[in-house]
Order: C-alpha cells, then structure tokens, then sequence
C-alpha cells in the first residue's frame, strides 16, 4: 500500500500542494544535512569557519520548518486529507520538527566549536566523535531517503542503528570523563565537547523518529515507544496478511 | 434594378416569417378573438337582460288616421316601402324606405295583442302624458290606459282631484289579503293535502295487505282524517271570505281607443305611472321587479313574474349532484392511482373514463330515463311503494334521478382531476407516513387524501360548471316547466328527492321558445341566461376560494 | 492489520468467484465482528435485484447497539438501498427482489410473520429531504402514536414536548406547536422529522443523508444531535459526505458498486483503510 502507486486525485491541484511539502521537507532534509556535514567537518579539520556557517545559518532551517508548517496547516484546512494524506501531512508535520530539532543541535554543536577557539584542543576532545557524526549522519541520509522513497522497511533498519549511536556514546561519554579526571583544567572544553557528545546522540535520536514518521507514514501504525523488534513483528504479519 | 428590389422584398417577407413573429401574432389574435367573444356575450346578455325592469316611458301616439296607441317603443326597423305596401298599407309615392316601430301595446284582452307595429309616416304626434299608467296583472298582460274611476262594491268612491292617494291605499290592502291567501294556500291547506294524501296512502296500503275491518289502525286513521277535513274545511271557509273581500275593489280605466274596462283590483299586482315618475321612482320600481325576479314565483306561463323555483331548482339539484359525484369520483380514482395495480387493465379503464367525458348529454338523459327512472325507480316503486301505484314515486323523473345523472356525467371529471392531485403528492410524504408505522390505508386516509383535497376541489368545480349549463339530459329524467311545488318544503322529510323540480337553463329554452308570447318573453330570457351565469359563476367562486385556502395549506409540501 | 480491536478476520470463503464481492470476503473485508458492543442488527448474505440487476451483493454486516454507523461510497453504490432494507422500504418498489436475511433480536425481519408497520415502529426512518406533513408542528410528532392509537391529551402532550426536546427543537418551536409546520426553515423541519420519528421510541433509527438539503448551520446542529440521540438509539446513517461520517458516526462502512468493501471503526478507516478502493474513495481519487 505505498503510497506512491496511488492513482492521481480528482484534484490535481491536491496533488501539486502534497507533492509540494515532500520536495520541501527533503529539501529542508538536505539543508539539515549539510549543516551537520560542516560541523562534522569543522571538527574533523579544526575549520572554524564551517562552524562558523552553520552557527550564522540556522535561520534558514527554522524559516523552511515555518513554512512548510503553514503548508501544513493550509492543507489540513482546505483538503480535510484523509488516510494516506492525512497521515502524509501528520508525518511531515512531525519530521519538519525533527529536522528543526536536528538544525538546532548541528548549530549548538557549531557553536561549542567556537567556543573551544583551539584546534589543537579539539583536535584531541573531539576525535572519538567523528565516527559517531559520520554515522549519525549516514543515518539521516538514511531516513530522508527512506522518506523519500516511503520505504517502511529501510526506516526500520534506520530506525534500529539508533541503538549502535548510544552504544557508542557511552563509550565517548566514558573517554572524555576519563580526561578530566586526569586533568580538571580540561573540564570546561571536555564538558562543551559533552554537550556536542549529547547534541549528536540526540540527532541519532531525531532520525529515528524521522523513521517512525515514515514507518506510519507508509503503514499507518503508530511504532513510537515500541521496542523494535514489536515493530518489526508487527510490520511482517501486516505484509504477510496484504499478500 | 426592379428584380432586385423584388428579392429584397422576399427576403422581408422571409426574415419576417423566420423571426416567428407570425405566430405570437397568430396565437395571440387568438386569444383576443376568443376573449372579445365571451366578453361580448357576457356584455350582450347583461346590457339586455338587466334594462328588462327599467320602467319606460309609455307614449301616447296619435295616427295620421285619428286612431290613438298607447304603448311603450319596443323596437324599430327600417323596411322598403314596397314591403310594408305588400301589407297593405299605404305609403307615399317616392318614399324607398320606410321606419317602423314596435310598440307594447299590451291590453291583450281588449285588442288581442301584446304589440303593433306602426309605420313612421302614419305617426302624426307622440306624447308623453303623465297621466298614463301601467298595470301589471296576473292574467292577460300589461294594461296601459287612463284612470277613470274608482269603485267600491257597488258604490263609485269619490276621490276628488287625484285617485291615486286612493288607489294606492287599496292596492296595499289588497297586497295584504293577497299575501294571506297566498299563506292559506300554499302553507296551510298545503299541509292538510299533503297530510291527506299520506292518510290516503296508508289506507291503500292496509288494503293491499288486507287487514281487517276492525283493524284499529284504519279507526285511527279515520279519526286524523275527521280533523284535517275540519281542519280543511275551517281554511276553506276562511278563503271564501278573503276571496270575496278581496274582490271588493274595482278600477275603471279607459284604454288608448276609449274603451271604458273594469279592472278588479284582486287581479292586479303593480300599478305604476312611468311618465310621472322621477329617476329615484324609476329606481325603486327597478329594485322592486328585480327583487321579484329572483324571489318571486313565475305566472302567465312562466313569461312573468319570477324565477326562484328554478334558481332554486338548480342549485339544490347542482348540490346534490356534487353529494353524489365526489364520493364516487374520488374513491374510484384512489383505487385507480393507489391500489389498482398499473398495467394495462388501469390503462385501458382510465381511458375509458376520460371517452366517457365525451359522451353527449343528451345519451345520459336517455341512459338516466332508461336505467334510474324506470329500471331503478320502478322496483324501488314495487318493493317501497305499492300503495302509491300505479301513480309513480320514484318511478317518474325527479329530483334524485337528475342529480344521479348528472353526477354520472361528470364523474369522469372528478376522476380525473383527483388522480392527477394523487400523483402530484410527493412520495416522501408517503414514506414519511409508512416509515411512521402507519400502514398503506392510515397513510391514504390521514395524510394523502387530505393533500389531495385541493384537487378533488378543481374537480367539483369542472363538475359543477358541466352541470349547472346542462338542459338536454334533465328534460328527460326531472326538470319541468312549471313545478307545483319546491323540492324542499315544511313537510316530512323536507327534502322530496322524487319530486319534479324547475331548472334555469330549462327555463330559458322554454320561456325563450316555448312561450305563447315570444315577443314580450325575450327580454326575460336574457334576465334568466344573466342570472343563469351569475349563479355559475358564483358556485364556481365558492368552490374556487375554498379550493385556494385548501391549496394555500398544503402547497409547501407540493412545491 | 491486527491491531485494530475489530480486526479479526472472516476465514476465505470458497465458492464465490464473481467480482469485487468475492475478494472483499476472501480478504475479510465485508464482513468485520464489532466485538466491543452489542450487536443490534445483523445483515447476512443479503442480495437485492432490482429486476435483473443485482443491487447488494452478499452484503454481511453487524450494526453495534447504541453506536452510530455510517454508510458511504459514490452514487449508486446501494449505501441507501442498503438502508432501506432495514425497515423494508423497498417493498414499495415494484420488482425489487430481496434475500438474505436481516436480524433484529435474532428475528428475521424479511420472514413471512413479520407485521411491516409494526417493523417500522421500531426502526424509524429520517430522509434526504425534509417531508412534515402539511399539519400543525404538534400534529406531526403525534402522527406515529395516533396511528397507535393514543388519543389521550396529556399523553400526547408529554410525549410531544420529550420528542422535540429530544431533537433540540423545543426551545425553538414551544410557542408555535401548533402553527403549520411548513413554515419552519429546512434544519427546523429535518429536526422535527427526527423528532417525529423518536416519538414513537424506536430502536433504530436509520438517518438517509439527512443533512445533504441543509447548510452548514443547521448541518451542525443535526451533527450535534445525532451525538446526543446515540445514547438512546441505534442509528444507522447514509451520507455522502465523508467529513460528515467521519465526525459522527463510530464504524463506517464503505460500498462500492453494491459491494461492502470495508467496515470498521470510524477512525481506523479513516486513517489507516485496509482497502486499496476504500483509500481511493476517501482521499478523492475515486473515479
């Protein structure tokens, strides 16, 4: 029952204001992702002016959240959506939210860059991370694109590597405990780094409810504070039963 | 050049056709060509029959031959002079065309005639004298002529200067004695007969079943018939006395040729001088004969005096007639349009109904006289009224049989009219009803037929307006020409359906073409065919404002 | 598709091939067990043929007691036929063929003993177009129990005033009861048929489009009304407009060319169809 396959509306002008907030909100999902591209860079590489950027810019993510929200909102209003539509303009609804959410932390992130002011200190603070952003990252991608291609299965795969994001937050966590114990000068940049530890392990956590979006987006089954094997039983039997 | 002009000419004359102008001018000369019709009648038969009571003037005319006429103009003609010398009289050479006047003469026991007609060049003068006066009497017509005298019994009454302080005085009172016998008459001793003849009924029928001598009914019955024959006899003597008192008074007048006549008062019912009387009088005297048309009984063959048998005839039979014919009309159309399954059958029946509106009159009469008057009337004689025979009860036209023939004529009508009312009903009303739990007969009863009773209401009045014109069939199963008693009386049961009744329409033929006086009826026969449509048109009325409030009730729903 | 509470499947059935019907039923989805309430009416294996055509198909369904159950499809899909099958108002129609067989309190009510009028006492009927009748407001509502035969004053009276209160009509028309009641606007006049019809306290009360000839006002104030009527009465309602079926009714059934498709909580189907046809209907790209 994916939604793609449907046939048109009566209304082809439906059609154009749906198919509007999905290239909008992939287009928001592109920008997020590329503000988190530059903080993992900026990290990477001590470029201070890719944190810069993504520090100066966030307006333009929190503008796209408001209007693809009025979108929203003008849809409900005038189209009543039902079904397939009305859970189409729920989900954007709720990942326009998410991405925000995403935006602000990549920002956040930006801004605790600056903040160190050192390469060299973030350089030895921040490494552990990389993995981590790329992951988090590949995991957003991951969740646009399932999005995109309204595939509840690959949101499910998505959705589980949340997991591996807060195993391996644990273990930075642990890590940069470790250097200020070892030396209390370290505390105030190791505990920015923290925060930025937290702002990427929360964007994990925004992605996977990206694909619990899409998962009922695309099923109609609210997934959200279920274990994943539940719903990943759940979404078999429903195949298993369309077949 | 002139070709050209001619096609221009033909391409006027076909856009014009084309333009469909023709026809708004076809149709609706039409109408105005109906309209201008009915309008013209109507207006003919009011101009004619209403100026029928006006008082005219009386002229006295004076013949080149000394001879003098006293009459009213009645008509006039222009002739060829050869014609009227054919006649034999003599006209002066050179003269084409000679005018003739029609004038009411009247004195028919003196000259043998209502009218004369007298050539325009004979008349040497035409007067008006006020002296003049006009008698309406109950036999032999208008008297015109001059008061001579007055006589009293035997004795001349002196009356000085003017007789008519007199006269008048005892016109009033023979009005008055005159009103009494009409009382005794009719009233009173009409009940003693009527009584009578039902005493005379009973005993034929004790006869008939052969009871005994001793029978202590006929004791009974010869004890009422003692008293209604002292009864009888008390009237009887106490109209001797009236008649001889009325016949007291005597006016002696001199007609036009100076024949002196005597003329009773017992016979007379108005006296009146036209020429001295002023517009107010002349007003009176017309309400006065108006009112007497209308309410009054016909005398002289029925060419004066009034018509209220047959005003009244018509009414009462129309009335019965709508009794009869909307139970069945309307109970046969909701079996057509509600429980009659439709197929061909209803088909065909309905379409038989609606031939039947096309039968001519005159076949229901002879239907009406073969199946009610005699198949119909005729055994309910035998089996309800043996001791009547062979004198007919209902086995003669009457009443009953006339209202049951006509409402045999516009039952297809009434038919008609109700189912289209039926059909008109929305079926949501129906359904609205049957959803209620109200089963098929509940819903008809209580809410379809009452919202169909505007339409029932157009029917009757289709009814009523075929019915009240119609003649042909009531001459052969109850209208006579002169009823000796209304159908609806002070005597048990009130209302005689067997009994014979006068109709309006009738009337008309009859006083119009029947009458032995044809000249003198004709005004008359306009005042019957006015007041004929008035009461048509006021039936019809009735049943239309009735009509529009039942509509005005249900209408919403039908919209 | 399990998780919705009325979700359990009807086991495939064999031997019927034709159409869309026999799909729906493989795939359960014509006839679905409201297992939260009661049942009131239940619908088994009924077809219906105007003439020769075939107008329901199979039709299996159970209407829950005390809730409301809306019908919906396109035009001409049965949705009204179905509900007139309920009190038998299609025994007015020459040529219609009905069987299968409808239950009321486990009765068949198309069986041969069945006192029609007495039927339609217990299931009252509201239609698309308001129909008083062409009396007073007061003689409308008393229709149903004169035809019962009540004749008493104070009985009519009583039963009256708690009809039209009951279709919030009361306030509106206390000092005009006996004025005709076409002079009542079209909302007051579908509200005196409903109160009419709960006069005679049926059991079920089946509402064909009985806002589609109002506006959005009076539309609303019927809305709120069934709300308030579900308490005491089963109702059954047919509508066109699915917004409306969605506020008020608690299951919904979709037909489609005389086929149930679906049936199920008002929510569910509205959010989550399981049909593919039901989805198309509901979101507007039927046709």
């Amino acid at each position: 029952m994916a939604l793609s396959n449907l046939p048109h509306h009566i209304s082809q002008q439906f059609d154009k204001e749906l198919e509007d907030i999905r290239s909008k909100v992939l287009a928001m999902g592109g920008l997020v992702e590329d503000h988190l591209q530059r903080v993992i860079e900026a990290f990477a590489k001590g470029d201070f002016e890719q944190a810069e950027y993504v520090a100066v810019n966030d307006y333009k993510v929190n503008a796209l959240e408001v209007e693809i929200d009025s979108d929203c909102t003008e849809i409900l209003l005038r189209r009543q959506p039902a079904a397939g539509d009305l859970r189409l303009v729920v989900a954007v609804s709720k990942t326009i939210t998410d991405l925000e959410r995403i935006g602000d932390e990549a920002e956040k992130i930006g801004r605790l860059i600056l903040n160190v002011g050192n390469p060299t200190a973030l350089r030895s603070y921040y490494v552990g991370m990389l993995a981590m952003g790329h992951h988090v990252r590949r995991m957003l991608r991951a969740a646009l694109d399932a999005f995109a291609r309204m595939d509840s299965q690959a949101a499910l795969r998505v959705a589980q590597e949340d997991r591996d994001v807060d195993a391996e937050t644990d273990v930075i966590m642990r890590h940069l405990i470790t250097y200020m114990m070892e030396d209390p000068r370290s505390i105030t940049p190791v505990l920015d780094a923290v925060l930025s530890l937290r702002a990427l392990e929360r964007i994990g956590d925004h992605a996977h409810n990206i694909c619990e979006n899409v998962i009922y987006l695309v099923e109609g089954k609210d997934v959200r504070h279920l274990a994943l094997e539940q719903v990943k039983q759940e979404l078999e039997a429903s195949h298993a039963a369309e077949e | 050049m002139a070709v050209s002009a001619k096609s221009e000419h033909d391409r006027g004359t076909g856009a014009w056709l084309r333009s469909g102008l023709p026809w708004i001018w076809l149709t609706a000369g039409t109408v105005s060509v109906s309209l201008v019709m009915v309008v013209g009648l109507l207006a003919l038969i009011m101009l004619r029959g209403m100026g029928h009571f006006w008082p005219q003037d009386v002229a006295e005319l004076t013949l080149d031959s000394g001879e003098q006429v006293i009459g009213e103009f009645a008509d006039h003609e222009t002739v060829t002079a050869a014609r009227v010398r054919a006649l034999g009289i003599e006209v002066p050479e050179g003269q084409e065309f000679v005018e003739r006047y029609l004038v009411k003469t009247g004195n028919r026991d003196v000259t043998g005639t209502d009218f004369r007609w007298v050539t325009g060049v004979h008349l040497a003068e035409t007067r008006y004298p006020e002296a003049v006066f006009v008698a309406e009497r109950e036999e032999w017509g208008n008297f015109y002529g001059f008061v001579e005298g007055l006589r009293e019994g035997d004795q001349a009454v002196a009356t000085g200067g003017d007789p008519w302080p007199e006269i008048r005085a005892r016109m009033a009172r023979t009005e008055e004695l005159r009103q009494r016998i009409r009382d005794i008459e009719k009233d009173e001793m009409g009940a003693v007969n009527y009584q009578l003849e039902q005493l005379r009924l009973r005993t034929r029928a004790l006869e008939l079943e052969e009871a005994a001598a001793g029978d202590p009914r006929r004791a009974a019955i010869a004890t009422e018939r003692a008293a209604l024959d002292a009864r009888y006899e008390a009237l009887a003597a106490e109209l001797a006395t009236l008649y001889e008192s009325i016949g007291r008074d005597t006016l002696i007048a001199r007609t036009s040729s100076g024949e002196v006549r005597e003329l009773p008062f017992a016979g007379l019912v108005r006296l009146f001088q036209p020429n001295a009387m002023g517009i107010g009088d002349k007003l009176l005297h017309y309400l006065a004969k108006a009112t007497e048309f209308v309410s009054d009984e016909p005398r002289e063959a029925n060419t004066e005096g009034g018509v209220f048998p047959a005003i009244f005839g018509t009414v009462l039979m129309v009335m019965l007639m709508s009794v009869f014919v909307t139970p069945f009309g309307v109970i046969a159309a909701v079996y057509l349009r509600e429980y009659a399954t439709q197929g061909t059958l209803t088909r065909v029946i309905r379409i038989a109904v609606n031939n039947l509106a096309g039968v001519p009159s005159v076949v229901y009469g002879v239907f009406g006289l073969g199946f009610f008057v005699y198949f119909i009337g005729g055994s309910l004689d035998q089996l309800f009224y043996p001791e009547a025979l062979p004198a007919p009860t209902f086995g003669t036209p009457g009443l009953l049989w006339s209202s049951l023939t006509l409402a045999l004529l516009t039952v297809p009508v009434v038919i008609v009219a109700t189912e289209e009312g039926l059909s008109r009903i929305p079926r949501s009303i129906r359904e609205g009803s049957l959803a209620l739990g109200a089963t098929k007969a509940e819903t008809l009863w209580r809410t379809v037929l009452p919202m169909a009773t505007p339409a029932m209401m157009t029917g009757l009045i289709l009814a009523v307006a075929r019915a009240a014109g119609e003649v042909a069939p009531l001459m052969m199963v109850g209208v006579v020409k002169l009823a000796p008693s209304l159908p609806l009386d002070g005597n048990f049961p009130f209302l005689h359906l067997d009994r014979k009744f006068m109709h309006l329409g009738f009337h008309i033929y009859d006083v119009g073409f029947q009458s032995p006086n044809v000249e003198a009826a004709r005004p008359l026969v306009y005042a019957t065919s006015l007041l004929l449509v008035v009461i048509i048109i006021t039936l019809n009325l009735a049943a239309i404002t009735i009509r529009n409030r039942l509509r005005e009730k249900y209408n919403a729903a039908e919209a | 598709m399990t998780a919705s509470p009325e979700g359990a499947e009807q086991p495939a059935q064999s031997g019927l091939t034709h159409g869309i019907g026999a799909q729906a039923l493989r795939e359960g989805g014509s006839r679905a067990r409201v297992e939260a309430h009661e049942t009131c009416l239940e619908v088994r294996k009924l077809n219906l043929y105007y003439g020769a055509k075939r107008a329901l198909n199979d039709i299996d369904l159970l209407i829950p007691t005390k809730q409301v159950t809306a019908f919906i499809g396109p035009s001409g899909c049965g949705k009204s036929t179905l509900l007139r099958c309920f009190n038998r108002m299609n025994d007015l129609i020459d040529d219609v063929r009905i069987n299968g067989e409808v239950l009321l309190d486990g009765h068949n009510i198309y069986d041969r003993a069945i006192n029609v009028a007495q039927l339609r006492r217990r299931i009252g009927m509201v239609f698309q177009k308001p129909n008083p009748f062409p009396k007073s407001v007061y003689e409308n509502v008393a229709y149903g129990l004169r035809i019962q035969g009540v004749k008493s004053r104070r009985v009519l009276d009583k039963a009256v005033e708690r009809a039209l209160r009951g279709a919030a009509l009361w306030e509106e028309v206390k000092d005009r009861v006996h004025d005709n009641a076409l002079g009542l606007s079209g909302g007051q006049q579908q509200r005196l048929v409903i109160a009419r019809a709960i006069a005679i306290e049926p059991e079920v009360l089946l509402l064909d489009e009985p806002a589609s000839a109002l506006d959005p006002i009076s539309t609303l104030k019927i809305e709120e009304l069934i709300y308030e009527l579900k308490r005491d009465y089963t109702i059954v309602i047919v509508t066109h407009n699915m917004q409306q079926a969605a506020r008020v009714s608690d299951y919904t059934a979709f037909m489609y060319m005389g086929d149930l498709i679906e049936f199920g909580e008002t929510r569910t189907l509205f959010t989550t169809p399981r049909r593919k046809q039901t989805e198309d209907y509901i979101t507007g790209r039927y046709g």
